[in-house]
């Protein structure tokens, strides 16, 4: 038994140790920068400055909107006393979303802000995880890597919502002079307390680009190494190296996934986290 | 030194040097959220998720400077 446990472990090493000698393929032409741009796949006129082409990112985010419609309207049409597995998938989901999320970081307003937090963690949940199944989409319908989120645009058009909700929620709880004066410690001598307003909204406005950004360049990140592990493969023409790359790259996928559902997870607590803090100011 | 290796070069270099920083806060973070979690194991939903909170803050250091090495390869 143990013999021909060796034996299978030592012919195994001789193949791998054999495809170090065969030749690979012809040398391909592959930039991972390529895989990034948006050319338009149905062209449509432009109104104005506005572009209404649809390219990959529109298609990624019509998929997404889709997937969460159908999978909510079938969970929703067939709750059941006792959930089975589907049913109980989503449930533990929503009640990350609203306990683990809305209920962990927000004191007031829990009720009102939950369906908006709540839709964002979902939305960004399945654009990144959307984002990690190859699509024809890309040169010559090839099968590519793409998410949604991997587009500054997209993620900056989400963090203005959480923006501009954030100082609503304020303004509307708190009154506009109360919610403004409130961004300096009232007891700060009055020199100071200006000094503190503009730190206060320049902070703000850097919360805006951190939020942004941050979701932006994670998927971008991870979306580049996966590409640049399967380029590498075909770059060095090796057999070898590209086995030992595609189990890197299987590696690395795993850790995507993770990091698509940390990002979704941080993305819709720090939005919980604004809107809070704009609810019940502490000075 | 012609043009496109300084790009490159900047780029590596921006984007090793802007990772040293955030990762040696996330690991003082993380090893304090669970120093913080081992010696009282009932806190440990809102130790986690407040050690969310600070690896999404200062991860985005590092993430500022990979958007900083992008822009040295592709716009500069």
């Amino acid at each position: 038994m143990k013999g021909k446990r060796l034996l299978y472990l030592l012919l195994g090493l001789g193949a791998v140790a054999a495809l170090a000698f065969i030749p690979g393929g012809a040398k391909e032409e592959f930039m991972v920068a390529a895989e990034f741009d948006l050319e338009p796949i149905i062209t449509l006129p432009s109104i104005g400055p506005v572009d209404l082409s649809v390219n990959k990112a529109v298609i990624y985010l019509w998929l997404a909107t889709i997937i969460i419609i159908i999978v909510a309207v079938i969970v929703a049409r067939s709750l059941k006393l006792t959930p089975g597995r589907f049913q109980y998938a989503i449930e533990a989901l929503y009640e990350l979303a609203r306990d683990g999320i809305v209920g962990s970081v927000m004191k007031s307003g829990k009720a009102a802000w939950f369906p908006y937090v709540g839709a964002v963690f979902f939305f960004v949940l399945v654009n990144n995880l959307i984002g990690l199944l190859p699509l024809p989409l890309g040169e010559h319908h090839q099968p590519s890597f793409y998410a949604a989120t991997a587009n500054l645009f997209v993620t900056v058009t989400l963090a203005l919502f959480t923006f501009v909700f954030t100082h609503y929620a304020g303004i509307r709880k708190n009154g506009a002079v109360r919610y403004f004066k409130n961004w300096a410690p009232s007891s700060a001598p009055p020199v100071l307390k200006q000094v503190i307003f503009v730190i206060h909204a320049v902070s703000e406005v850097f919360r805006l680009i951190s939020l942004s950004v941050r979701l932006f360049a994670n998927m971008l990140a991870g979306h580049a190494i996966l590409g640049v592990f399967f380029a590498m493969a075909l770059i060095f023409q090796s057999y070898l190296a590209a086995l030992i790359l595609q189990g890197g790259s299987v590696l690395i996928y795993l850790f995507e996934i993770f990091v698509a559902v940390i990002q979704a997870f941080i993305f819709a607590i720090l939005s919980a986290v604004y809107i809070g803090g704009a609810l019940d100011q502490d000075h | 030194m012609n043009d496109a290796a300084a790009k490159l070069l900047g780029a590596g270099l921006a984007m090793g040097l802007g990772a040293i920083g955030p990762g040696v806060g996330l690991g003082i973070m993380i090893g304090k959220a669970l120093e913080s979690i081992a010696r009282q194991p009932e806190v440990s939903g809102d130790v986690r998720t407040n050690m969310f909170i600070g690896i999404g803050v200062t991860e985005a250091v590092a993430l500022y400077a990979f958007v900083v090495a992008l822009i040295l390869i592709f716009v500069a």
